[in-house]
């Protein structure tokens, strides 16, 4: 059962138009990845599926169309993000940067934050302390707490390894592993550290200048020349 | 001394409460709002109205007053805020243009003359012979009452949180469900409320005239430049370092010169720490 279906999605900054009838399929349970390199339009597809840049299309959750309505509404249907820069609060806990999360799962508090705690244990050993004071490991780790807090069906992450030591790459992985596996949730990440993308998702596909130029198993595009040449060098 | 310490509080407090409202639009919304003035404007001249004028119970007066400032704070977001979105110099503009209409509302309505406000309270309190008007004390108290309620709702509530949020990243409070619309809807109307409801005190510690928004304004303005955005606390002290320059400079040097210290000190402030003396810088 398709969880998220994007058709045609455009976006537009302004005149400029960003991105070019991409249209994906994720389905309940499944990590996807699109990958690129800068400017491939990764970042404008998760903030046009949030509501954040103009666009048109269809951005069906669960059967719903979401295309166009606020981040708050997206929200509320079940998606959950945490984009590239974090976004989080300087001068807040991370305790009340989950709760903030909760805003539209208030009825889910505990049973999140119990999940939270036992994917990062450090946010709870830490939850008082205030976000400008940490590193960009446990920053990524309150962005994917605070996501997790909206109770998502659907978990968009936007470039969750970039700038971090591998030790910390390979912690993210597992917990992206242990939701898709233990909590059923539906994944989408955005890499351009393709040996992770397709280390971790079932389907990958790849965004050139806004458009999906290949899509396939992470074995099929490994057999793909022109994408191992792109991306492997060989 | 004994003089000068309790004038102080009791000014000091008014000071915080008149602070607080504009504080709250320019930390969660990032909006000079030149109208501001205008809530205390209307707080104190809609108090007039009911409880002088038609005679009203005078806490019916003050409830009143705050039902109007809410209002008109949700009507500014409404009608000029929201539709100029990121356009800060039309939106200042705006709200300083509004300033004026609701000025000359209020001389067409009023007159331009000026009023007495009764005391809330009746009755003068002394302490070590010290005369305390209670009017001036209970605007004192309830102004603290206030903001430690305040205090207490932005950090324990999830719409406090999600202000709080709002104000340090609204991308990120969007992405965590908060919409960031009503949240600046709302807290446009606690700002009116507060405004409003400070405007019943400061005009009955002053007077009520048409040209009542200006004095108000500078103060909040003061305060926040030179607490600090965002900062509740700041803004407590400040108001506090205000309300104290002014009782010291009229008692002990001259009366013409009470404001004068205050906006020494926002230039200074303005030149050695832009971000506020408890501010933070954008990290």
């Amino acid at each position: 059962m398709s969880c998220l279906t994007v058709t045609d999605l455009n976006a537009f900054y302004g005149r400029a138009q960003a991105l070019f009838n991409v249209s994906i399929r994720a389905t309940k349970g499944e990590i996807i990845a699109l990958i690129g390199a800068n400017g491939a339009g990764k970042s404008t597809f998760f903030d046009s599926v949030m509501g954040l840049a103009r666009a048109t299309g269809t951005v069906q959750v669960a059967g719903t169309d979401v295309l166009g309505r606020k981040p708050a509404t997206i929200v509320a249907h079940g998606v959950g993000y945490a984009p590239e820069r974090f976004n989080l609060f300087p001068y807040m806990s991370v305790r009340d940067t989950l709760l903030v999360g909760a805003y539209t799962a208030r009825g889910d508090i505990e049973r999140n934050l119990g999940i939270v705690h036992s994917l990062f244990p450090r946010l709870k050993e830490r939850e008082g302390q205030e976000i400008s004071t940490q590193s960009g490991g446990e920053r990524q780790m309150v962005s994917l707490g605070r996501a997790l807090m909206t109770s998502p069906q659907v978990l968009l992450v936007d470039e969750p390894t970039i700038g971090l030591a591998p030790k910390v790459c390979i912690e993210i992985a597992g917990v992206l592993r242990r939701l898709r596996d233990e909590f059923g949730l539906t994944i989408v990440i955005a890499e351009q550290n393709a040996n992770f993308a397709l280390s971790l998702a079932e389907r990958v596909y790849v965004l050139e200048s806004g458009r999906v130029k290949a899509e396939g198993t992470a074995a099929e595009l490994s057999e793909n020349e022109a994408f191992a040449e792109a991306y492997f060098g060989h | 001394m004994l003089q000068i310490l309790i004038q102080g509080l009791l000014l000091s407090g008014l000071y915080a409460l008149i602070a607080m409202g504009f504080t709250l639009i320019f930390s969660v919304g990032r909006v000079l709002n030149l109208a501001y003035g205008t809530y205390l404007l209307a707080g104190g001249y809609t108090y007039f109205y009911f409880a002088q004028q038609l005679g009203l119970p005078k806490f019916a007066g003050v409830g009143l007053a705050a039902v109007v400032g809410a209002a008109m704070g949700l009507a500014k977001f409404q009608a000029i805020v929201k539709p100029l979105k990121g356009n800060h110099v039309a939106v200042e503009i705006s709200t300083l243009i509004l300033a004026v209409v609701v000025q000359a509302g209020i001389i067409f309505r009023f007159g331009d003359s000026s009023k007495i406000l009764l005391p809330i309270v009746p009755g003068v309190g002394r302490v070590a012979d010290i005369a305390i008007p209670y009017s001036n004390l209970i605007a004192a108290i309830v102004s603290w009452v206030i903001l430690i309620a305040l205090y207490v709702f932005a950090r324990s509530t999830h719409i406090g949180r999600a202000m709080r949020a709002v104000s340090m990243d609204p991308k990120g409070a969007a992405l965590s469900g908060v919409d960031t619309d009503r949240v600046n809807a709302f807290t446009w109307g606690i700002s009116g409320t507060l405004g409003a409801v400070a405007g019943v005190f400061f005009a009955s510690y002053t007077q009520l005239y048409p040209g009542m928004w200006v004095a108000p304004l500078i103060i909040a303005v003061a305060v926040v430049i030179v607490g600090g955005i965002g900062s509740i606390f700041g803004t407590l002290i400040v108001a506090h370092i205000v309300g104290f320059m002014e009782i010291i400079t009229s008692s002990l040097i001259a009366p013409e010169l009470r404001g004068v210290f205050t906006m020494i000190l926002i230039i200074g402030v303005l030149i050695a720490r832009p971000h506020g003396l408890f501010g933070r810088e954008e990290p």
